[in-house]
């Protein structure tokens, strides 16, 4: 059985956009990958490939979405 | 203002981490911070401005940061802080945010609903409150509505857009135009965010803003 590509989610403790994207997906049992942009280096310097922002989502199809809601979402 | 009974006691002050300690423990961007520090745009001037109100008996004498490592208006804007407790002999102490919400709770914006960083209270000798700075300058909370009016207009979306009202492909259209419209101004706020804090303080202390 082909294994689901998840969409991969970067993330910072505290963002009130990432907080509210998880609850959306949770609420909504989306299926995602968590990496948490303040523990390391090597996370954040991967985030800031793909963007300024977080939350950052990265769909298993190579798109890119930067922030979420209403407001800009935390600069890294 | 801070709430009358404040969590900033003497004891509770002293527990912050000196710069040197924050660094320590941050897990990201020192090279952020290294480049911030070695490029602190502040003058002679603002320097003697500085230097003149910490030397008043009721001037600043210690400040308080709130902080995260992994902050972009951070790691800009703290290493100015430092620069100006290191010229002046003012005591800085810096607090991760996540870890002291009960500080972070006295300090929020935006009419209470946002704990925007970083935060720099600046205090008597004997912690008497004088006034702050949160997050940026009043010039770059301009020019991010400025680029933001001016990317709609770039993108031909209407005046009345907003992230949360927009599709999901014109929303990432308009962050993206955003920032790279705002990204050459950085430097240019790092230097308003000096000019803020010494409006600030000159007329907390009911000083000339003068060099």
């Amino acid at each position: 059985m082909p294994v689901e590509a998840k969409p991969v989610v970067y993330t910072i403790r505290g963002c009130d956009a990432c907080v509210k994207l998880l609850r959306k997906w949770d609420a909504e049992h989306v299926e995602y990958e968590e990496r948490h942009v303040e523990l390391s280096q090597a996370v954040l310097d991967e985030a800031r490939s793909h963007g300024d922002l977080v939350p950052i989502v990265v769909w298993p199809d190579g798109r890119v979405e930067q922030g979420f809601g209403d407001t800009i979402g935390c600069f890294i | 203002m801070p709430t009358a009974t404040t969590v900033v006691t003497p004891a509770r002050f002293a527990q912050g981490l000196i710069y040197a300690g924050f660094l320590e423990k941050a897990t990201v961007n020192h090279d952020k911070f290294e480049e911030s520090y070695r490029s602190v745009p502040l003058t002679n001037a603002d320097l003697s401005f500085f230097r003149r109100a910490a030397a008043l008996t009721n001037g600043p004498a210690k400040i308080l940061a709130i902080a995260e490592a992994w902050c972009g208006d951070v790691y800009r804007e703290l290493p100015t802080v430092v620069r100006i407790a290191e010229a002046t002999g003012i005591e800085l102490r810096i607090f991760y945010r996540d870890e002291n919400p009960d500080i972070m709770d006295e300090f929020l914006s935006n009419n209470g609903k946002s704990r925007a960083i970083p935060v720099f209270v600046f205090y008597t000798e004997d912690l008497q409150y004088i006034t702050r700075f949160t997050e940026r300058s009043a010039s770059a909370h301009a020019g991010l509505a400025a680029a933001m009016d001016e990317a709609k207009v770039q993108l031909n979306l209407p005046s009345n857009a907003t992230f949360g009202n927009l599709p999901d492909g014109d929303r990432q259209a308009l962050l993206r135009e955003l920032i790279a419209r705002i990204r050459p101004h950085s430097d240019q706020w790092r230097k308003d965010a000096i000019q803020e804090i010494r409006e600030l303080l000159s007329a907390a202390l009911k000083i000339p803003n003068a060099g």
